[in-house]
């Protein structure tokens, strides 16, 4: 009963004895004052629910259980293999969720009894919960490129940190003349322009410190995101198009089907171009929801977690909410936007749920910076409803959108200025 | 500006009924619809700098216009006029509400030159503390400057300057009071004294 969103509780009450019914709604409400909440993960989605559960009701005892002392975020990593910001930059803390009174456990989740409410850990100890939230982000998908190896030498740099490290010192190492290459997923993945903003950052690198280099993209799609804005953005500053373009991008139709990929050879293996030897290769998997969505059965055939678009309550399991990367939220991109909009929903959802109350209506929204070179940035945004009919998150009608592909070079500088705080102040109302 | 803003606030009232019949969305909490833009401007409306404004603590009344005119293209932006397009009046008005009700806070304060600074805050005391009053720490009337992000300032000032942004737009002002708020802009450029000004004002804490 507690997992009553506004449809079913008008639906079921009818609308009128809405008090009786919200006690009647909870019985547990009585036992516990306000409840536990055990949120798996703390990247943007698992620390904005905890952050915001904390400021909706500061007794509602929280648990976030991650495997990492700190976290990196993946937004602003590109400027780290670029250089114009260091790793230390984007590290965030969760000293101020602590402070805040929100348990920090450091531990990995092996499991979850979703009728025991009970979250099991590789370190032994069982966390009982009220309200799971499940927030893992992405894994990837095994695939048939054997040769890729560990990651050490072909780097994924999917998830921010040490990986960041690595390539960034791949590209520091590599000599001038050098050529490296971006392996770009299939859909659906964590941030779909990054790959390209991280072309664009490298080739910012090179552009200045390593002129005669080459950042080649082998895409495994034919068209991407800010494609459009991109292209331009390549034109304006790497000479795309030309014989002495930084960058170049081979669509999957042109590239016609990626074979192998080999660490020890350091090599790329395509129908159309055959064997290709790079000097630094960057490999960014296909991917699927994090690994604890597969343990604790959370996941549908396609790897992501189905939800209620209003609560994140799993489909599979009651009393767990999915959000983030790992989640479908229809029409929003796997962002950190995303993420800590979802959050603040998914908080206010719990909140209302531990009260025995229904669940009000939601409010999304997703913005995004790319930043592809000096002074050159560019956004998307959208606002979303809920769209009962379809039961989809869909964006507002003649809302949101990109930057115009012609917007003067003072918009286009701004868009850097706003990026950047874009970047401060989501870490603040993420992490506090 | 007192009258024009009482005026403005009985005709908001009027319209404000008619504005729920046509609301076209969503009863959604104002909370709901404003901790959405905490992601860009910072937890409760405080930003964390360089560049997003604070919108905590403004009056209502300009927050309101000011969304509006995003809205409506009257005002220019980067992105805040593809976001605005998404919400009606009547939650402009809750969005609007929710972060007057906030502090403004002072955590980012920029401004390090300490002879610009005096001097602008001497060019503020003949041109801009007859609107912005308390050094621009009130907002009774019109935005708080004091602790605004430096960028947001002289951003908003060269839209003045290059007419994107048009005080003639602003329907809560009176004619007399457009003109002279041009006359100070203008003043304020032919003393050279834009650089003082922004660095007084975002150096406030």
């Amino acid at each position: 009963m507690t997992n009553m969103n506004r449809r079913n509780f008008l639906k079921t009450t009818g609308g009128a004895a809405v008090a009786v019914g919200a006690t009647l709604a909870a019985p547990h409400v009585a036992l516990a004052a306000a409840g536990k909440v055990v949120i798996v993960g703390g990247g943007v989605a698992g620390a904005t629910t905890a952050r915001y559960l904390k400021l909706a009701n500061a007794a509602i005892d929280i648990t976030i259980i991650e495997p990492n002392a700190t976290y990196h975020t993946c937004f602003m990593s590109n400027e780290v293999l670029g250089g114009d910001r260091t790793l230390a930059q984007i590290e965030q803390t969760y000293d101020g969720l602590v402070k805040m009174g929100v348990k920090v456990v450091k531990d990995s989740v092996t499991g979850i009894d979703a009728a025991k409410k009970t979250v099991i850990t590789a370190g032994g100890m069982p966390f009982d919960y009220d309200h799971c939230v499940v927030a893992p982000g992405i894994s990837f998908k095994a695939e048939e490129f054997a040769d890729v190896g560990d990651h050490s030498v072909i780097t994924h740099a999917w998830k921010a940190g040490p990986q960041t490290a690595t390539l960034r010192a791949q590209l520091e190492a590599m000599a001038d003349g050098g050529k490296m290459c971006i392996i770009a997923p299939n859909n659906p993945f964590r941030c779909p322009p990054g790959p390209y903003e991280r072309a664009s950052q490298i080739a910012h690198y090179f552009k200045h410190h390593k002129p005669k280099s080459k950042v080649v993209i082998i895409d495994r799609k034919d068209k991407f995101s800010k494609q459009g804005l991109f292209m331009q953005a390549w034109k304006d500053l790497y000479g795309y198009g030309t014989d002495n373009s930084i960058i170049e991008w081979r669509s999957a139709s042109t590239m016609a089907g990626l074979e192998a990929i080999s660490a020890k050879d350091m090599t790329v293996d395509t129908l159309a171009a055959g064997k290709e030897k790079f000097d630094v290769i960057n490999f960014i998997p296909d991917q699927k929801a994090g690994e604890i969505a597969f343990a604790a059965d959370l996941a549908n055939d396609k790897g992501w977690c189905d939800v209620d678009k209003i609560t994140f309550e799993s489909k599979k399991h009651k009393g767990i909410h999915v959000l983030g990367d790992a989640s479908v939220a229809t029409s929003m991109p796997k962002s950190g936007y995303s993420a800590n909009s979802q959050g603040k929903v998914c908080a206010a959802a719990i909140v209302a749920m531990l009260a025995g109350k229904p669940v009000g209506t939601p409010s999304y929204v997703n913005t995004c910076y790319s930043i592809a070179g000096e002074n050159y940035g560019f956004s998307v945004a959208a606002v979303y409803r809920y769209n009962a009919e379809k039961d989809e998150i869909a964006g507002v009608k003649d809302a949101g959108g990109l930057t115009a592909v012609d917007a003067s070079a003072e918009v286009r500088r701004r868009e850097v200025e706003f990026a950047y705080s874009w970047y401060n102040n989501i870490c603040k109302d993420t992490w506090g | 500006m007192r009258k024009s803003l009482t005026y403005a606030l009985a005709a908001g009232a009027l319209f404000g009924l008619m504005g729920t019949t046509a609301a076209h969305a969503s009863d959604a909490e104002a909370s709901m619809l404003a901790n959405t833009c905490n992601g860009c401007h910072g937890p409760d409306g405080t930003s964390f700098g360089p560049a997003s404004p604070t919108i905590a603590g403004m009056n209502k009344l300009y927050l309101a216009e000011a969304l509006k005119s995003y809205r409506d293209g009257k005002r220019p932006s980067t992105i805040m006029g593809r976001i605005m397009k998404g919400y009606d009046d009547a939650e402009i008005e809750k969005i609007a509400g929710h972060f007057a009700s906030k502090p403004f806070g002072r955590v980012a304060t920029t401004g390090g030159d300490a002879a610009m600074i005096a001097q602008g805050e001497k060019l503020t005391k003949d041109l801009c503390e007859g609107c912005h009053e308390k050094d621009g720490y009130a907002n009774q009337d019109y935005p708080v400057l004091a602790g605004q992000m430096m960028p947001y300032l002289s951003n908003n000032l060269a839209d003045f300057e290059s007419g994107m942004r048009s005080i003639d737009d602003n329907p809560n002002m009176s004619d007399k009071e457009k003109r002279k708020k041009k006359r100070a802009l203008s003043d304020l450029k032919e003393k050279g004294g834009v650089e003082a000004v922004l660095q007084f004002y975002a150096s406030r804490k």
